[in-house]
């Protein structure tokens, strides 16, 4: 999940309409894999999976399992039964199956990257979220009164050392979700655009990957051009969408991946942060890379710019402005 | 008479308080100097070190209004953040102050008009493409870029011609107008009309009012405070900090707004014009035909941008806790999973079906 998810995810600085950084949506396809390799173990014809008609998973599922095998069938048994949940109930009770019947507020879905929730009171955009919809973070006003500090060490766009000690990815992550949450940090509050054409309000809590996101971005503005973060904001953008949407399993991500890692060649550098009352901050940056250059960019007098080009440069920067206002004036 | 006038942009600093003199020395002109409100200056005190220092003339602007009607509820509308992280504070007054340059120049006769900006900054770009724009006879000068002094030289310089200047060092440089650089409480409600914000908390507030009081009531709470390597137009990344309060707190107004009310790809296209939008701006490019094409899209997206979003704010971040609006494109019926479930949940394995079919095709006669 690490590996081949939620890292390549984090290098490409895929989050869903700039909000949601994809938790469920990267976990799909990796189920559907394991699904696939159930089947042909233990010789079945049909997967089966636990999604609503409504959804955006069933497509992801389902799309999924269409890619990598073709052949199976896929039964969506929620989908298909029409049976209500007191319905559930009553056909659970009467076969003595364990099973929870007092109801539960809210439908949730979680893994390392993020706890989704949605449903009940949620549904009313003007609303509130109540603070018992919220698991994995605290409110801001019971979070520590002093911040914590970080420092997350990358290489190649990898997050891969925190406060200077090297550590994998699953107890990376796990750690940035409780110190994140501990400071109320991680909490999305979306009214987004699903797959199947209608928009629903959605809570995330996902304190590791907006740490992460931050950091990542941030040590991208020491090691990237321009030019680079121009374009490579313009494919998340894209890739955020096939994520989403269950596209996984196609040459068309392989190829935006493949810009991504490019992209990632000199990621590499720390980042320190400050965490406090939900707002987690970039508070320090170095690469040895980087193309943040103290002589160009300085005041004082070890000034290496050359201030007399500005003259010629901006003469032939604005020459097609005036062109323009002198052909077609307003 | 023409051509012994320089209208010079005037901000009561160490830099154009220097350039008075030493413009009347190097071009032997007289100096009318231009001082602009844009949310943040004392215009009359400013006016009067004017004419001590030698200015023939103190000509003082309002420009709030202007700024806010013209260059700020455009940008908010349109969504422009630089970076994804700098509202454009500076970058959006300079083509303003171009304009007041140009007005000044020809109703007092000058041939020349002059800045403060320094040679390795985007302002002097903006100020000087914002001129040639609107008048390319007009002459540029730029005494920071031209004349060789340090801070230290200018202080010496000043001394000895008795200018009223400040010596001590500021630590930082700094530029204020309405939407950025600093009262009350918590929660926020702002209604939107068309993309722009026209009350808060129930009263309706103008502009440079409702920028003013989310400005106090957002540094308040502070909120509004940015840290960003950027990527000048000048070829160099500069680290800047920001404050800017309303902004912040006005675009995660009007962006959880349009959540509600733009459809998927319009929200999709959106992004990406804004994304070039804030690079038009940042460059310095506002004179285009370019950016009047952009602004046309942004109108048509505003059309239906109208309703009511409340903000929480609260030690350093602005939350939008809940958002409505008359033709939202938010459908309880469809959404709901409760007893009213509007959605066609069987059309779902058909649109799955056929969604997924490249997905099979490519898989199928490309296997990896």
């Amino acid at each position: 999940m690490v590996d081949e998810f939620l890292f390549p995810s984090l290098q490409a600085g895929t989050v869903y309409e700039e909000q949601y950084p994809l938790a469920t949506a990267l976990g799909r396809p990796l189920i559907a894999r394991y699904l696939v390799e159930a089947a042909r173990e233990h010789g079945a014809y049909a997967v089966a999976h636990g999604c609503t008609g409504k959804g955006n998973d069933q497509v992801r599922i389902e799309v999924g399992v269409m890619a990598l095998d073709p052949d199976l069938q896929v039964i969506a048994p929620i989908r298909d039964w029409g049976m209500s949940r007191d319905d559930e109930i009553e056909y659970g009770l009467a076969r003595n199956l364990p099973i929870n019947t007092r109801a539960s507020r809210f439908s949730t879905d979680e893994n390392l990257w993020g706890r989704s929730v949605e449903a009940g009171e949620l549904e009313d955009p003007w609303l509130e979220p109540p603070e018992d919809a919220y698991l994995w973070t605290r409110p801001a006003a019971e979070t520590p009164d002093a911040p914590a500090y970080l420092e997350i060490g990358f290489e190649r766009g990898l997050p891969v050392a925190i406060n200077g000690e090297s550590i994998g990815g699953v107890d990376l992550i796990s750690h940035l979700n409780a110190v994140g949450g501990e400071h109320g940090i991680g909490r999305v509050d979306h009214v987004e655009n699903r797959l199947v054409g209608i928009k629903s309000r959605e809570i995330y809590e996902c304190p590791a990957a907006i740490i992460l996101h931050a950091a990542h971005k941030a040590l991208e503005t020491m090691t990237l051009s321009k030019e680079q973060a121009r374009t490579k904001a313009r494919i998340a953008q894209e890739y955020s969408d096939v994520i989403y949407n269950g596209l996984w399993y196609t040459a068309h991500r392989a190829d935006l991946d493949a810009y991504v890692q490019s992209t990632q060649r000199h990621v590499t550098g720390e980042i320190r942060l400050r965490l406090h009352k939900g707002g987690c901050t970039v508070v320090g940056r170095q690469a040895p890379q980087a193309l943040y250059n103290y002589g160009l960019a300085t005041y004082d007098r070890q000034d290496q710019f050359d201030h007399a080009a500005a003259a010629g440069f901006i003469g032939i920067y604005g020459l097609p402005v005036r062109t323009q206002n002198q052909a077609q004036p307003d």
